[in-house]
């Protein structure tokens, strides 16, 4: 292959690829549909306050982005009862690491594992405090 | 006093003052508490490649300037900011709630476009080799412990003119009502050290382990083992400021 035959093949790959991404994009807006809370589960994230303050789940990364079911979870994994997780003794990152609860999947091979990436889910007190609409700033956080 | 007699005085230069940007960072690494340390601090350089270059560098530890040389290791990926940490030093030193002597700070960090992560960083006083508050305290209220190298206060001495406070690179000084003097950490001295316990009361709250304290001039120590780790890129805050603190940070 030549130099001018070579330059033409990357020209011709970037159109390809470029019309692929024109394709995704269109598609993406075609198929983009409402939040369905009866098949995707509550909109609103759950927030787990015990054993530590404070995770994050969103049902709609898990369901609707990622494609899970319902019953992919629950009842096995996780009860439905808001709050019933959080009472479990188990409900520690050892049981995760155990293969429980999240550790289910985020196991590093399904998804990525529960000792890794730890602000993902972990929101600490100051996500928290801004989920309620109150944000808390530090007493002497203005000196300088 | 005459401007004759000014001329007359010793330069005291600028090494202990705040934000003075200097930046050379391998003599930090060697200056920091005497020693060369193992790893690759700040990582621009790595440390054993440094060592061929400059034939100088120590191979040895030298003698620490402090025993024990209190110092705190913060991992600062596994910090989820659940402040058990903060909540710990509150009771423990009976601090009031528009003050603190350890925080937790956020930042929110781009990974790719449009992808971000959060990070939580745990922050007190570090305990400076050189410490900018001892330098400009009055009364010689604040003062560098001699025999553990722990920034103490002595409230007695305190007037209160928060000079310390606007001089710390790391806000970690407040100013107490109640006993009309500038509080800080102080490692749990008074509350826990000298009662027996081995650790400051943050790092004994924490559940994910962030926090390790201990001795960094005994080699069986956690805080040594982790900052002499050969592959681990340990930084400090704000090193330009040439305090040479004694807080290090690392991930995992």
């Amino acid at each position: 292959m030549n130099i001018d035959q070579r330059g033409f093949a990357r020209f011709f790959s970037v159109l390809v690829a470029a019309g692929l991404l024109l394709v995704l994009a269109g598609g993406q807006a075609v198929g983009e549909e409402e939040y369905d809370e009866d098949a995707y589960g509550p909109q609103a994230p759950i927030v787990f306050i015990a054993p530590v303050k404070a995770v994050v789940f969103s049902h709609k990364t898990h369901t609707m982005d990622a494609g899970l079911e319902c019953d992919s979870c629950h009842d096995e994994i996780f009860q439905m009862e808001s709050g019933s997780t959080e009472q479990n003794d188990d409900f520690t990152m050892q049981s995760l690491y155990d293969g429980k609860y999240c550790g289910a999947c985020h196991d590093g091979e399904t998804a990525f594992a529960s000792n890794t990436r730890c602000t993902v889910c972990h929101i600490g007190v100051k996500g928290f405090d801004r989920m309620q609409g109150g944000q808390k700033t530090d007493a002497h956080g203005g000196h300088h | 006093m005459k401007i004759s007699d000014l001329e007359k005085l010793k330069n005291e230069g600028v090494e202990n003052l705040p934000s003075s940007e200097r930046r050379s960072f391998l003599k930090f690494g060697l200056s920091v508490t005497g020693v060369f340390l193992g790893g690759s601090i700040l990582s621009l350089t790595s440390a054993r490649n440094a060592q061929g270059i400059v034939e100088l560098m120590p191979q040895q530890a030298q003698k620490f300037p402090y025993s024990p040389h209190y110092s705190m290791v913060i991992r600062q990926n596994r910090c989820i900011d659940c402040e058990r940490c903060k909540e710990a030093c509150v009771k423990t030193n009976f601090v009031p709630s528009y003050g603190y002597r350890t925080t937790i700070l956020e930042m929110e960090r781009e990974t790719s476009p449009g992808e971000s992560e959060r990070i939580f960083m745990p922050v007190l006083c570090n305990h400076c080799n050189r410490p900018p508050c001892v330098r400009v305290c009055p009364t010689k209220a604040t003062y560098k412990d001699k025999k553990t190298g722990i920034v103490m206060m002595d409230y007695k001495k305190c007037i209160g003119c928060k000079t310390c406070m606007a001089a710390c690179p790391y806000n970690a000084r407040y100013f107490k009502e109640d006993i009309r003097a500038v509080d800080k950490c102080n490692f749990c001295y008074d509350t826990r050290l000298v009662k027996g316990e081995k650790e400051t009361a943050c790092a004994a709250a924490c559940p994910a382990d962030v926090r390790v304290f201990g001795d960094l001039s005994d080699p069986d120590s956690r805080v040594y083992k982790l900052i002499h780790a050969p592959e681990k890129v340990a930084w400090v805050l704000r090193p330009e400021t040439g305090a040479l603190p004694n807080i290090y940070y690392m991930n995992d």
